[in-house]
């Protein structure tokens, strides 16, 4: 555990380092941020509310979903996939901690930084522009942040599934670009899912990727409350569970057929 | 000349087959790109299905801007990925361009010639499937004018783009890594222009006024070729002002360049 704890600080603390890279990230984010929220408000024009989905919680998801695509990071990470092609790899995995363990704590610290310095001023500047749904109660403050927790830990399954497929072929790039384009499709990131036809929003809502970036945002807004709230907690969880078992598998697997190159 | 285009040719044809030493791979890439890329469209539609219009367009008319777009900055972004700054900002801290530098060719040919990703055929694809997708809706309003201004347009935007892109390239001599904040020009254009601009608040439009020009590569001369009514009571001449103003901006974009070459500093890694 506290070799874990240590892995999160070391990678906490580099990603505050790169001071210029943030806050050109944090920039970027926001004017996207606008562009979406300016397409909304056209869209919206003569209607007050869509599918359950008022203007200004339209506009909310827009800020949220741009305020978290630093931390969940689910559509661009090969970082694993390099440590395999440099050869790296060979020393993560005689370290005297788990290698699942060992990434998710990299992974951990680099997600709550990117959230501390990137993602929270974003939405901040983003609430002085546009007026923002907030959370009402403390009961939904607590809902969102554990539902956003979950959200790393799905992401974070998913990219490690993703990274896992270089022990086999020595060009898994492709691989990961169809599986990140997978999550970036059906995440919502684009356009709130309740804007799409019924099926549609559902299949996305019931995936790992809608689960991902959808949910936290719903509880954020306020559109589930009580049973769907405690649903849409479970719909995490399980993909959780299913996520971390599938990616112990694979590494197990992956272990015995892995040739290191170089290094 | 001759040399040189034929030394141009040699090179990409070494991509060319680089990249296709993984078929799969690359299938996979090619797929995946037009699936992405295709998905935003469909998503768009799929909305506006629920509001109707945007801006008092439809989807056949943004359609016409959105495929325009996608087709023109996938053209760019296959024969230029060379001046990608995501790509060429590492190539230049690592010493890679120092290691084209010493080479007796030209170095802006050689950039050009040092990065062409296939893959991007996806994204050209979905862009013209769109743009065909719109002109089926829209012919009605089409002249024979404006059928030949379309291509006029698609080599504007790709100049456009690629002068953006050049410019990002050469900003990586001094900060020696890629800026994320030109996605917000590149990108963000692109994104931009695939709407009726109008819809944006002033400030953004102003941006892309006069910092960027995007509007006049797909605002202004869609309201034209669409015959929509222009909420921004520009003049109509605006329309015609693509093919200079691109033009201008990548002659622009490559003495900046030169620029930047003739005063780089290698980090000496």
């Amino acid at each position: 555990m506290n070799a874990f704890l240590a892995t999160v600080r070391i990678s906490f603390r580099r990603q505050l380092t790169y001071r210029a890279a943030n806050l050109s990230g944090l920039a970027t984010n926001l004017m996207f941020g606008f562009f979406r929220a300016s397409v909304l408000i056209a869209l919206y024009r003569e209607q007050p509310s869509v599918n359950g989905l008022t203007l200004q919680g339209a506009i909310t998801y827009a800020g949220l979903t741009q305020a978290m695509i630093g931390y969940l990071s689910f559509f661009h990470w090969y970082e694993l996939m390099h440590t395999v092609y440099d050869g790296q790899v060979g020393s993560d995995l005689l370290k005297p901690l788990d290698y699942f363990l060992y990434w998710l704590g990299v992974d951990a610290g680099r997600a709550l930084g990117t959230l501390l310095i990137r993602g929270v001023p974003l939405f901040l500047v983003f609430a002085l522009f546009y007026d923002v749904v907030l959370p009402l109660s403390l009961l939904q403050w607590g809902a969102f942040l554990l539902s956003l927790l979950f959200a790393l830990l799905i992401s974070f399954g998913w990219r490690f599934m993703v990274n896992l497929a270089s022990f086999w072929t020595p060009n898994a790039i492709g691989i990961g670009r169809f599986a990140f384009g997978l999550s970036w499709t059906f995440s919502g990131f684009f356009f709130p899912l309740a804007l799409f036809p019924d099926w549609l929003a559902e299949f996305s809502r019931l995936s790992p990727f809608g689960a991902s970036v959808y949910i936290p945002i719903q509880v954020f807004i306020g559109n589930v409350s009580g049973i769907e709230l405690t649903k849409s907690l479970i719909i995490q969880l399980t993909w959780i569970v299913i996520l971390v078992i599938l990616d112990h598998i694979i590494l197990n697997r992956g272990v015995r057929k892995l040739v290191i190159q170089g290094g | 000349m001759k040399r040189s285009l034929s030394l141009l040719a040699k090179l990409l044809k070494i991509q060319v087959r680089s990249q296709l030493q993984y078929p799969t791979s690359f299938i996979l890439e090619v797929l995946s790109s037009l699936l992405i890329q295709g998905f935003f469209f469909v998503a768009f539609g799929l909305t506006l299905i629920r509001f109707d219009q945007i801006g008092g367009w439809n989807l056949g008319e943004v359609a016409f801007v959105w495929g325009i777009t996608e087709f023109s900055f996938g053209i760019m972004d296959m024969f230029f990925s060379g001046f990608d700054y995501d790509s060429f900002g590492p190539m230049v801290r690592r010493g890679g361009f120092d290691q084209l530098l010493l080479r007796p060719v030209n170095i802006t040919l050689q950039v050009l010639g040092s990065r062409f990703v296939l893959r991007r055929l996806g994204r050209i694809a979905e862009g013209l499937v769109i743009l065909i997708f719109s002109i089926i809706q829209i012919h009605a309003s089409l002249s024979i004018v404006k059928v030949l201004y379309i291509p006029v347009l698609v080599i504007s935007q790709v100049l456009f783009f690629s002068s953006l892109f050049i410019i990002g390239a050469t900003t990586t001599f001094w900060t020696m890594d890629r800026l994320e904040i030109l996605n917000v020009f590149t990108y963000g254009g692109g994104e931009v222009m695939s709407y009726p601009m109008h819809i944006f608040p002033r400030s953004i439009r102003l941006i892309f006024t006069f910092i960027v020009p995007a509007i006049f590569l797909s605002y202004y001369p869609a309201v034209y070729i669409l015959n929509k009514p222009n909420p921004l009571g520009s003049p109509a001449f605006f329309a015609f002002l693509a093919p200079f103003i691109s033009a201008f901006m990548f002659l622009l974009a490559l003495r900046f360049w030169r620029f930047g070459v003739k005063n780089y500093q290698s980090t000496g890694s």
